[in-house]
């Protein structure tokens, strides 16, 4: 590809053109060794952002610039960037596949001996999410979103049904509800990823994390296990038999129209990420402050061989450093990484938003919060995980990721079984 | 005004003679006339069936408009807690606050520089291209239409890729000029198949008779070829300007700095990882329709009297 | 004359396109470097792969379906608003206004609309109003059309209407002398009269609605994907999302190929290439 572009620019005089890039406003900036940043829109993200802004202040020899983009573009944006050796110094990634490839084709410097005191100072189940093969290469850079389970008490209430703590109470609440005409659980089955985070909990509470580490790694035939089959079934079962509310096809979260059934009272529960909770006490106050929503930890499954400690969710965001960004931009980034990544006042800005950052040395803060009681919860969630499994689309090779959503999708029509789906995932 | 009015009122259905045209034709161009004799509709009793059509349409085309306007006035917690279909009964104007803080004017500025520079250059190139197409009797010519008409089929996503390793190669990445250029030549096709087909309607004697006059080319084309095509450049002025100002794909690709940011882009700032901000995005939509509906509601009697002359051929 | 055009063209749309064909031969995931690998692409998406057919299908679909939506309302619109009522032209206004409105709006809106539990179908009083607008692999296609048709009758109706009134007062008067009834003109003298416009808005439409797909991916998000995921949205997913632009450009080329197919044969059918042969000879 290169070679075409390259005569096309021959035979046009680029000059020229090149001249009139200059006022076209914006442009890389001119020769000065600034190190950049991409960061995401909306969340959490505008305390980065302010983050980077005081760093600035603070450092004029250092500065680093920082570009705000929307989710989806992001990702095919980076790619597009690393691939064409013109990735922001920083790279930020959700780990796993991706973070798998960038390394593989050495396009992110190793960083074990830059990350200061921040290895001791973060979760391990988090920080294991940054290393490949041993050696660290990105390092978390903002909250922990673990997936919890989220209810709404007055709708147990009203069919006096307790909170579920086994799968086999969960089977016995979707009975009762069923026959008092409420649905057990909200489901953006339309969006399809949230029924991920129910694949990635059945698994894991069936089989443990091997199940599914078996495939992250590639082996052959992967797909085919027992757990995985177990959840994609249980789903299954689940959508025809009431125990999803019955739209979850066409509900989606984008607008948050799960979050809405649990909080307006037509499903009793729902299994979404950490992130749920500040959407609740933004969009429906009356809700948050009613007393009744509450959260607690995926179910337990009696005979299962996994450790009921484990979670599921986004580990957090990932810093990367580009092994195409010169020296000094390099120097700048592995300076803030060790110097000012989870610095007092940007933990106490993530705090205050009701965001978790992953790290051990911060109870006290915690439990002088608003949201205490949910950071609470989340902080103890991941620190005592036995093993914190990275959502799957992300785990997987970026390629997979699009097939596996596909599949999923028609797992939760009825549009094919459990095996179909294996095979159609192990043929990839 | 120059319309086209009388040659196009004698078509007959074989209209495709037209290169034998009534130049006489052209003697009572009067909008007036036409508009006088237009004054009854076909047929004398009201037509029910079409009325009834006729609101039946606008209904369906103001629902969705309705939602996005009483949408921009709520706030989201509003937005979850009351039927949404219905007006809210607190508005409120902070939706349109936080877009307008946000930037609004300047991505609003971005997206009206990359639009009018992109259609100018387009409806200049075009015209020139369809007045050398149209009037060229070498092979060369027709070749050169047939591989335009390729390029309607072009899907744009398609060459995305490439076109951003070109636009790298230029060095003009995440500038306007990344926007303008490929959107200039995405639209010269179409533009052209237009316009070409309008300037093959203008009587040959009129050519002949500027040429006999000593007209240059230049002048053929600024004298003649541009009042009598009029009509035909408000079309794809009109068409092309409105695919350029909500177009996605290109700023998504092309450009990443908030310096150089059009609409488009800018609504999706109102949504992050896990969900959007439902009345901002409406709100912003809101905003950058206005200009357009503004210009459109001034523009209209000019732009159905320049479409007139343009497709009835 | 033909130069600026030209140059624009050869670079910032040929040029790339060759270079669409050229991935074609290649595997590449974007991170890495790409590799020739031959007709491999080709023989993997046209062969081994049935979904490409699926989404052929779903194309096809979807082009017809579109067309024969946008059409008729297009034509019958542009002849309801070339009349002279005053309140016709208010209501030719309010059509116009979809197309004010980006596909992220459209897309957004109508996402709300048939939202199952708080849209439409939970406003209205009846029953018989499906709630899986967007899910159910019977009617989503059906529901694609329609908002796409929502978004590009305005233009076509806009087209029609100002070729209807080009159409002389005077045919229609000896007509009704004549004892011709409204429908009767409609089809004897507006239809055989539009000829062109039908023509040129036909081309853009089935053209238009080949390689379209944003609202299709905004509203959907390509789910169920053996109901929508018609070729430009395939081929979006597959270089976009699965980063295998080797197989995206397979079936870009297949697009460009079918629209170029499509584009030559309204061309002859428009009868522009006769008027090139005559201009030709003269």
């Amino acid at each position: 590809m290169r070679r075409t572009t390259r005569i096309a620019a021959a035979g046009l005089g680029v000059t020229s053109l090149m001249a009139l890039s200059a006022c076209g406003g914006g442009g890389e900036g001119g020769g000065e060794a600034n190190a950049d940043a991409w960061i995401l829109t909306g969340g959490g993200w505008p305390a980065i952002q302010e983050d980077f802004d005081r760093w600035n202040e603070a450092n004029e020899d250092a500065q680093i610039d920082i570009e705000a983009i929307e989710n989806d573009s992001y990702k095919g944006q980076i790619r597009t960037a690393v691939g064409s050796g013109e990735a922001p110094t920083l790279i930020m990634s959700w780990t796993g596949g991706a973070l798998l490839e960038y390394a593989e084709e050495e396009r992110i410097v190793d960083l074990s001996d830059h990350t200061g005191e921040l290895e001791s100072r973060v979760f391990e189940s988090v920080w294991q999410n940054g290393q490949v093969d041993g050696s660290t290469y990105a390092v978390p850079l903002n909250d922990v979103q673990p997936v919890v389970m989220y209810y709404n008490q007055s709708v147990f209430d009203e069919v006096g049904v307790e909170i579920p703590e086994t799968w086999e109470d969960v089977e016995a609440a979707i009975e009762t509800f069923n026959e008092n005409d409420v649905a057990p659980f909200s489901l953006a089955g339309g969006s399809v990823w949230p029924a991920l985070m129910w694949l990635q909990y059945l698994t894991d509470r069936h089989g443990g994390e091997e199940a599914f580490q078996a495939v992250v790694e590639g082996e052959e035939g992967a797909w085919d296990n027992e757990s995985i089959l177990f959840a994609l079934e249980t789903m299954q079962d689940l959508g025809e038999n009431g125990g999803f509310i019955d739209t979850y096809n066409s509900v989606t979260a984008d607008q948050n129209e799960d979050a809405q059934l649990l909080a307006d009272g037509q499903a009793a529960m729902l299994l979404q990420g950490s992130w749920v909770y500040s959407t609740i006490n933004q969009d429906f106050p009356e809700f948050a402050e009613s007393g009744d929503f509450g959260f607690t930890s995926f179910p337990t499954l009696e005979d299962g061989a996994g450790d009921p400690s484990n979670i599921v969710g986004n580990p957090a965001n990932f810093w990367s450093v580009s092994a195409d960004a010169s020296e000094e931009e390099q120097q700048i980034a592995f300076d803030y990484i060790s110097e000012n990544l989870y610095n007092e006042e940007t933990v106490t800005s993530m705090l205050e938003a009701g965001s978790l950052p992953p790290l051990s040395d911060i109870e006290d803060q915690i439990a002088e919060t608003e949201d205490s009681d949910f950071l609470q919860f989340s902080s103890e969630l991941v620190g005592e995980a036995n093993h914190f499994q990275l959502s799957w689309d992300q785990a997987v090779a970026p390629e997979v990721a699009q097939p596996l959503t596909d599949n999923l999708s028609q797992i939760l029509r009825g549009d094919i079984t459990p095996e179909q789906f294996v095979e159609a995932m192990n043929s990839l | 005004m120059m319309t086209h009015t009388a040659s196009t009122q004698s078509a007959t259905p074989d209209a495709g003679k037209a290169l034998t045209p009534e130049v006489p034709g052209f003697e009572h161009r009067d909008v007036k006339q036409n508009k006088v004799r237009r004054t009854g509709a076909p047929g004398e009793k009201p037509n029910l069936l079409g009325g009834l059509g006729g609101w039946l349409w606008l209904a369906v085309i103001i629902l969705p408009i309705y939602y996005i306007l009483i949408t921009s006035f709520r706030t989201s917690e509003d937005l979850r807690s009351s039927n949404q279909l219905l007006p809210t009964t607190n508005p409120t104007l902070a939706p349109f606050i936080k877009v307008i803080q946000n930037d609004f004017f300047h991505y609003f500025t971005n997206s009206l520089i990359v639009t009018l520079s992109t259609v100018a250059v387009v409806l200049a190139v075009s015209v020139m291209a369809a007045y050398y197409i149209a009037r060229s009797t070498t092979l060369g010519g027709r070749r050169l239409f047939q591989v335009i008409l390729l390029g309607i089929a072009i899907p744009v996503q398609a060459t995305i890729i490439p076109v951003y390793y070109l636009i790298q190669q230029l060095g003009l990445y995440d500038t306007l000029w990344a926007l303008i250029l490929p959107q200039i030549a995405f639209a010269i096709p179409l533009s052209v198949l237009i316009i070409v087909n309008f300037v093959r309607d203008i009587p040959m004697e009129l050519f002949e008779s500027m040429k006999v006059d000593g007209a240059g080319e230049w002048k053929i084309l600024t004298a003649l070829v541009l009042p009598m095509a009029k009509p035909a450049l408000m079309t794809v002025g009109i068409y092309q300007a409105l695919q350029v100002w909500n177009g996605f794909l290109f700023p998504l690709v092309l450009t990443q700095s908030s310096d150089v940011r059009v609409l488009p882009l800018s609504l999706w700032e109102y949504s992050g990882q896990f969900g959007i901000d439902v009345p901002a995005t409406l709100a912003a939509v809101v905003l950058s329709a206005l200009p357009l509906l503004v210009v459109y509601m001034l523009a209209r009697r000019h732009i159905v009297a320049g479409l007139t002359a343009g497709f009835g051929k | 004359m033909a130069l600026p055009a030209v140059l624009f063209f050869g670079i910032f749309a040929l040029i790339p396109l060759i270079g669409v064909v050229v991935i074609s031969f290649m595997e590449w995931n974007v991170l890495g470097s790409p590799t020739w690998v031959g007709l491999s692409n080709w023989q993997a998406v046209l062969f081994d792969r049935p979904f490409t057919w699926t989404a052929l299908g779903l194309t096809i679909t979807f082009v017809i379906g579109s067309y024969l939506f946008q059409a008729p309302v297009a034509l019958l619109l542009g002849v309801f608003m070339a009349g002279q009522q005053r309140y016709r032209a208010l209501l030719a206004v309010l059509y116009f206004l979809p197309l004010l409105f980006s596909s992220v709006a459209v897309g957004l809106t109508f996402q709300s609309l048939f939202s199952p539990n708080y849209g439409l179908s939970a406003a209205l009083p009846f029953e018989w109003l499906p709630n899986d607008w967007l899910s159910n692999s019977d009617l989503v296609m059906w529901v694609m059309i329609f908002v796409v048709g929502w978004c590009f009758v305005p233009f076509h109706g806009l087209l029609y209407q100002a070729g209807v009134r080009q159409i002389p007062q005077s045919m229609y008067e000896a007509a009704t002398i004549d004892g011709a009834g409204r429908v009767r003109q409609f089809f004897s003298i507006t239809i055989p009269q539009l000829r062109y416009t039908i023509i040129t808005s036909s081309t853009l439409m089935l053209v238009g609605s080949l390689t379209y797909f944003d609202l299709i991916f905004v509203l959907t998000g390509g789910q169920p994907a053996d109901a929508v995921r018609i070729l430009p949205l395939d081929m979006y997913v597959t270089g976009f999302s699965s980063y295998n632009l080797g197989y995206a450009s397979v079936i870009a080329v297949i697009l460009v190929a079918i629209g170029l197919t499509l584009s030559l044969a309204l061309n002859i059918i428009s009868g522009s290439s006769k008027m090139e042969s005559d201009k030709a000879g003269a």
